[in-house]
């Protein structure tokens, strides 16, 4: 009988947890809505040109992810879908950029032309069937959603990489991008595996807690394990960053696909990969408040529902609960930690008395949370170290090979890794401030959001510039750009602007961006003192010298080579629209710095309640 | 089966031996194999063997699902694949000396590490004494499916809400899956279907794929001209002639 009614309640506990997710769900079930509009429309009428369908969807999503929410006040963490996401500032931020990022990109498609009216249908439920999976991985917060939604975002992908038929390197690419994200998740998923078996949860906060207790008492054996667990995880987020040394496809893919598909991949891929990053070393990191005071959203409900059922009880259940929180010792933290929440969540709906009475029950969870993230000191460490490494060789690496590149799509893929190395160089100092001092370790995170809003901008300009001058000159080699400012200023003056700030040159916002990690890498170094942070720091601006190079010998060629006549078929003057385009998108590369304090204030409202 | 129990204590053992045989045997079969066609078969047997291991270990779902999705999916396609394209060139495929060293290296250094992790953790050994104990599974395959539609059960049992805790239901992946499916499927017909090149609709597309596959002819000519003739529609959008731009 009892079993029954227990059965009941969590059917309405689930009933009432899903209401509520999927109102804070709105972006992604907007994406749904619009996959499925993309194959109805078609259905009904093939005259339609489903850009204009595609950008309204992108537009509702972008409305329904609400980023001026972050403006109006700080958003609290909470768990969706019986915690398998989580919704906070920054679920929100990444979102937002997502969806800015996809109206930006479905304008700049209509305009370069590629995907034509035909295959427009197609191309577009694969790039939102992709942001679906990039939004995911940005609120994540169980590790079966890590790998559903890594697997969401890349399958499609790869499918873009081939967008164009018929041309031989684009099939090559696509078939090589398949293959490497087949292993790389089949690796990632094993670790996984090894993670989830080892501490018998898949849900990251609960995982957390699980490690706290584990690592103090584990073996060889088990340490052992603990780390190939990570190194294999990281296998697959490496792959997705095009780390090195898991890089190999971006260049190919990058020189294959066409520039489009480029700027698709290059920041919205790495905008949403760099945010799973941070929910995983923060989520393994460190143990949430909330996991301590709060259990499962379920039982959370449940516990409302009973209390708004049998309020006459109240009284003696407050009491008993606030004795067992005095008399609890520090051994039963599970079934004690579970009461003040109850007797908070009473105290919310009852009288301001009985608040004042259960603050002082609130305060044994902050000293759990202490023995906790002290307990996970040796993972904070482990991840911050792995991945400094990655940043290490990754930056180094792609600013190296970007040295000998001819092709501009394949430089830029360089330029894409050696990015993606800077941006990790945020995680290590996060890593290494977490539990000892959190507003240096807000300041990391928010950093790297700084540093993926100014992103966002560069490369979707740089590959607009790429496939406008592709249309207008029918070369991506360097070589071919030879004394193009003569014929197309704005174009290449704008392209000028963009590799300067990639560079991280004052005033443009590359620097801004680059600023902000570094800065957080010294006040991590300052007071963590960990040496691996004056490593990331030296790398990281010997490697903005290294880059100054290559990105310069583009621009020198483009504004003092000698036009080559018999490259330049077609000389039409660029269209206006096109000028707009790269204008609008470059704006922000020059002006951001006037409004920089609007930009950190979005990415520290975003990151507020990250790090509890 | 606790006749068969008592008459011969080891008839666990002794299936696992024969599944782990077959599965190892076979998967050696694939490698070693130059038949394309034979591999796929091998292929089956090995999967399915491991089906029969994890209904050994007690888990009948995961080894329902082994057989229905690998076995009875999967491979199925492959092998009709497989039929379908496995022309005189294709049928068999040599690997070379060099390949196989590069593979044994990575491949087996890969398996030293998990062999390793898979004994590190003491929790995951057998128990020595658990030998001549009664192994009865437990049903799971209805906790499963409840928890498919988002409802644990199993946290009803659970001591603490902290363990309960970890226990999500699993409803919005199951939902969202079906998205993700159909993007792949309209992604898969997009590979499949064949576009005449003509049809690029406006201009401006038509001159993006124009420079697109002018490149490519620069880069590969010979190529280029056969993809070129392939194609009914005339001189329409012919990447040899970049001056015709409909």
């Amino acid at each position: 009988m009892e079993s029954t009614t227990d059965f009941y309640n969590l059917i309405d506990a689930l009933k009432a947890d899903s209401a509520n997710s999927l109102g804070l769900f709105m972006p992604e079930i907007t994406l749904c809505v619009f996959i499925a509009l993309f194959l109805a429309v078609r259905l009904v009428t093939t005259k339609l040109d489903l850009f204009w369908v595609a950008l309204a969807g992108a537009l509702v999503g972008l409305i329904s992810s609400n980023p001026l929410q972050l403006c109006e006040g700080s958003v609290e963490s909470e768990e969706l879908f019986t915690g398998l996401l989580v919704h906070d500032g920054l679920t929100i931020a990444i979102r937002s950029i997502l969806m800015l990022f996809l109206v930006l990109f479905l304008i700049f498609t209509k305009i370069s032309g590629v995907p034509d009216k035909e295959d427009g249908a197609d191309v577009y439920s694969l790039v939102f069937g992709s942001t679906l999976g990039m939004c995911l991985m940005a609120s994540a917060n169980h590790l079966l959603i890590v790998f559903l939604a890594i697997e969401m975002a890349g399958v499609p992908s790869y499918v873009l990489a081939g967008l164009i038929k018929g041309r031989k390197r684009g099939s090559e690419s696509a078939l090589k991008y398949a293959i490497y994200g087949a292993g790389a998740a089949g690796v990632m998923l094993y670790g996984i595996s090894l993670l989830v078996g080892l501490s018998g949860t898949a849900h990251l906060p609960t995982m957390a807690l699980e490690l706290a207790q584990i690592i103090p008492q584990a073996g060889l054996g088990e340490q052992a394990v603990l780390c190939l667990a990570a190194v294999m995880i990281s296998v697959g987020i490496a792959f997705k960053l095009s780390a090195v040394p898991f890089h190999f496809w971006a260049p190919d893919v990058f020189h294959g696909a066409c520039a489009e598909v480029n700027a698709f991949l290059s920041v919205a891929s790495k905008a949403a990969a760099l945010a799973l990053l941070l929910r995983l070393a923060v989520g393994l990191g460190s143990v949430p408040l909330s996991e301590i005071e709060a259990p499962q959203a379920i039982q959370q409900t449940v516990e409302a529902h009973q209390e708004t059922v049998q309020t006459d009880l109240l009284p003696t259940h407050l009491v008993s609960l606030e004795d067992e929180a005095v008399s609890g010792s520090d051994e039963d933290i599970e079934v004690q930690s579970s009461e003040p929440v109850e007797a908070e969540a009473v105290a919310d709906t009852e009288s301001p008395t009985t608040e004042a009475e259960v603050v002082e029950a609130v305060d044994p969870r902050l000293e759990i949370k202490q023995g906790h993230d002290e307990a996970l000191s040796p993972v904070r460490n482990f991840i911050g170290l792995l991945v400094a490494f990655f940043a290490v060789i990754t930056a180094t690496f792609g600013n190296l090979a970007a040295y000998g590149q001819k092709n501009i799509k394949r430089l830029l893929a360089y330029s894409t890794i050696a990015h993606a190395g800077y941006m990790m160089m945020a995680v290590t100092p996060l890593m290494m401030m977490l539990g000892t001092d959190n507003n240096g370790a807000e300041q990391a995170a928010s950093a790297l959001i700084q540093y993926i809003v100014v992103y966002v901008f560069l490369n979707l300009g740089a590959f607009a510039i790429i496939a406008f001058l592709r249309n207008y000159v029918g070369s991506e080699e360097i070589e071919d750009y030879s004394g193009m400012v003569k014929s197309r200023p704005v174009l290449v003056i704008c392209l000028a602007l963009i590799f300067f700030s990639l560079v991280g040159l004052p005033p443009l916002s590359g620097f801004l961006g680059k600023f902000a990690i570094f800065a957080s890498l010294a006040d991590g170094y300052s007071t963590a003192g960990s040496s691996a942070l004056l490593v990331l720091l030296i790398a990281g601006g010997l490697n903005t010298a290294i880059s100054l190079f290559y990105y310069l010998g583009v621009i020198k060629t483009m504004v003092m080579g000698e036009p080559d006549e018999s490259h330049h078929l077609g000389d039409r003057p660029v269209g206006r629209i096109e000028m707009a385009y790269v204008l609008v998108v470059s704006i922000p590369t020059v002006f951001l710095i006037v409004c920089w304090q609007w930009v950190a204030g979005f990415a520290d409202e975003a990151v507020k309640h990250f790090i509890s | 089966m606790d006749l068969l129990a008592v008459a011969w204590p080891y008839w666990h053992q002794f299936f696992f031996i024969i599944f782990a045989t077959i599965a190892i045997g076979f998967g050696f079969g694939v490698l070693l194999s130059k038949n394309v066609v034979r591999m796929a078969f091998y292929l089956v047997l090995s999967l399915g063997s491991t089906a029969g291991l994890f209904f050994l270990a007690g888990a009948e779902f995961v080894g329902a699902m082994q057989l229905m999705i690998y076995v009875g999916g999967t491979l199925v396609l492959l092998i009709f694949g497989v039929m379908l394209t496995a022309q005189k060139d294709f049928i068999n495929m040599d690997t070379h000396t060099q390949d196989w060293i590069l593979a044994t290296i990575v491949g087996g250094s890969l398996l030293m590490v998990l062999l390793f992790g898979a004994f590190g953790a003491e929790d995951w050994r057998t128990p020595q004494d658990i030998n001549d104990a009664h192994v009865s599974a437990t049903k799971e395959a209805t906790p499963l499916g409840l928890a498919l539609t988002g409802i644990r059960v199993d946290t009803l049992g659970e001591s603490t809400d902290a363990v309960a805790d970890g226990k999500s239901g699993y409803l919005m992946p199951f939902i969202i899956v079906s998205f993700h499916l159909l993007v792949v499927l309209i992604g898969a017909a997009y590979m499949a279907r064949t576009k005449k090149l003509s049809h690029a609709t406006d201009d401006k597309s038509s001159r993006a794929k124009l420079m697109l596959f002018k490149m490519e002819h620069e880069e590969e000519p010979l190529e280029e001209a056969k993809y070129v003739v392939t194609h009914k529609g005339k001189s329409a959008l012919n990447p040899l002639d970049p001056n015709d731009e409909n």
